[in-house]
């Protein structure tokens, strides 16, 4: 879709884009949008009980194309010219899925690009309300107002001296409004990000002196998994331990098994690692039961 | 079609169908009996109590649905908000919701508003309620954290996709002494929010949440459907252990044309061969030795 907007070459051209500038490229535009408008009209005069089936319908067929790209044989290579593919109708379907993959990962970023403005009218509409009102800590509002607009005119006008039409030179000259998106982007923006995720070592401090306060024998157990795997970490700590152990074992290979390195390792290996795979195990199915629900129009959202 | 599976392997394919067979098959069960039975999960009892002790106080329920896009982890944390607010709407509590992704945002709108109508109080659904904060992580964390300071949520629900702003949220939430019940799928998570809030779903204690709540025969079916998976999984385990053990210990050739009885390495074995297919030869049409169309085979 965005080869066929931008009107940008595409490397292997097939039945999802066409070369720019050319009628067929013109026409699959006109008949693209002619659709797109056609469903939202239905959807927005279609009755309220047909709506359901309408959306439905939309998300199966979206899931199907999904659930083919991952059951149905792939290409082995997808880059091979047009001319050059094997015929056959699986292979056909192959390199039909194959060539539609990226036009159909684009509907996501373009219905995203659209709900952000949603997204933007909520936060500058609660915000615009506050100042109004003059409500509680209503200078916020404020800044955050202005924020947004600066952000949005330093980004764009800055990406337009760039990469527009005049586009300059950054080695020739720095505009202004570089100027401006370095001081805003860089100088502010990252900057407070930084701050915020600093404040995360802090909370750690906090939250695992509360967490490793010796309450139960579970507690205690974690208090003591948690100084193992600290001090595996602490290359001195390490050194001293394990010479130590060597030293008054003798290398005794039974011995050398209360290592810190090899008893941290144990831990991670044989108790950190199964826990994690069998989580991850019950996250991925849960994942793949909704995915199934969702697609198969099963679950009623909202409706407990 | 031979070696077209290269990538995934035939065995990715039959789990997947028969995964998809159990969760069904339990689907139309539980709509016949009613009868399936779901463990207690302490961090979802919370809820009610949560919410009882906000209303007492007189402040806001926080519901966070994680920072992911709109996919199955954010529905899903948006069913189990719905919940929440069907319970919060009873009282006429205010709840607040932040989002990070704009799609959530408008999903969770809609939702939130579909509960209080279903509960016969659409004139107590604010608006405002569902909130967009900032579509970057830490701005959001900044954002929610003021919310929490401001408005001194009583309760708060941190569900979904969460990663570093996770402690920054959970610890906010203890300074103010709010009641938390947090689950996260990222696992590397799941330990900040086990140190730092009340209640942690784990895992897909999560998944189970509104089977647990609802009890819908769907719900309840797919969560039994789910645990015929697992039990297909450690099954999986333990006939890998098994045909690992026998197919490793074997008399294998030596160099010289005599055998010897030794352990295989590891790419000789059976069972790596079955789980990594080789990669066919392929050449495109009209290049020499070109082979046949789907990849030449094994």
């Amino acid at each position: 879709m965005i080869p066929f907007l931008a009107q940008v070459e595409a490397p292997e051209y097939n039945m999802w884009n066409a070369k720019p500038g050319t009628p067929q490229l013109w026409m699959a535009i006109a008949i693209a949008m002619v659709v797109g408008f056609a469903i939202m009209v239905a959807m927005l005069y279609a009755p309220t009980r047909m709506r359901k089936p309408i959306a439905s319908a939309a998300i199966f067929l979206a899931g199907l194309f999904w659930v083919l790209v991952f059951l149905f044989p792939q290409p082995i290579d997808t880059q091979v010219k047009v001319e050059q593919r094997p015929p056959g109708f699986v292979q056909g379907i192959s390199f039909w899925l194959a060539d539609a993959i990226p036009v159909v990962g684009t509907f996501a970023n373009i219905l995203t690009a659209f709900i952000l403005g949603l997204g933007v009218f909520s936060l500058v509409r609660i915000h615009l309300l506050r100042v109004t009102k003059k409500q509680r800590d209503w200078p916020f509002s404020v800044v955050l107002l202005v924020s947004i607009v600066a952000m949005a005119f330093f980004g764009y006008a800055d990406w337009y001296s760039r990469l527009g039409p005049n586009a300059q030179k950054i080695e020739e000259s720095w505009p202004l409004t570089a100027y401006g998106k370095d001081l805003l982007f860089d100088g502010m923006l990252q900057v407070m990000e930084a701050a915020m995720f600093s404040l995360i070592a802090f909370f750690i401090l906090s939250a695992a002196y509360r967490a490793f306060r010796i309450r139960s024998v579970e507690a205690t157990i974690l208090l003591a998994a948690a100084m193992i795997a600290m001090l595996s970490l602490m290359g001195a700590v390490v050194v001293g331990w394990d010479g130590w152990i060597e030293q008054v074992t003798n290398k005794d290979p039974f011995l050398t098994n209360f290592t810190l390195s090899s008893v941290s390792g144990f831990i991670r290996d044989n108790l950190q690692t199964p826990g994690i795979r069998a989580i991850d195990f019950g996250i991925g199915l849960g994942a793949l039961a909704m995915g199934l629900r969702l697609w198969l129009s099963l679950e009623r959202a909202g409706a407990n | 079609m031979d070696g077209v599976y290269y990538e995934k392997g035939w065995l990715g394919l039959v789990y997947t169908i028969l995964v998809c067979t159990f969760i069904l098959y339990n689907i139309a069960r539980a709509k016949s009996n009613r009868t399936l039975f779901i463990r207690r999960i302490p961090g979802l009892n919370a809820i009610d109590d949560s919410i009882g002790r906000a209303t007492e106080m007189g402040k806001p329920v926080l519901m966070v649905p994680g920072i992911g896009g709109l996919n199955a982890i954010s529905v899903q944390a948006l069913q189990i908000f719905a919940y929440v607010t069907k319970t919060a709407a009873k009282f006429a509590n205010p709840i607040r919701l932040c989002c990070l992704d704009p799609a959530v945002y408008t999903v969770a709108q809609e939702i939130i508003r579909d509960v209080y109508q279903a509960e016969g109080v659409p004139e107590n659904y604010d608006p405002d309620s569902v909130r967009f904060i900032s579509d970057r992580q830490f701005a959001f964390a900044a954002g929610v954290s003021g919310i929490i300071l401001r408005e001194k949520t009583a309760a708060a629900f941190l569900m979904g996709e969460f990663f570093a702003e996770s402690l920054i949220l959970a610890e906010t939430l203890n300074s103010i002494g709010a009641i938390q019940v947090a689950s996260s799928t990222e696992i590397t998570q799941t330990p900040f929010f086990v140190a730092a809030c009340d209640y942690v779903l784990i895992g897909d204690e999560f998944y189970a949440a509104s089977a647990y709540l609802s009890r819908q025969p769907v719900l309840v079916g797919s969560l039994v459907g789910q645990d015929w998976c697992k039990l297909l999984i450690a099954a999986s385990v333990l006939v890998g252990m098994g045909v690992n053990l026998v197919d490793g210990f074997k008399r294998v050739p030596k160099e010289e044309g005599a055998t010897e009885l030794r352990f295989q390495t590891k790419d000789e074995r059976m069972i790596t061969k079955f789980l990594n297919p080789e990669k066919p030869e392929w050449k495109p049409a009209g290049t020499p030795d070109a082979t046949n169309a789907t990849g030449g085979g094994e």
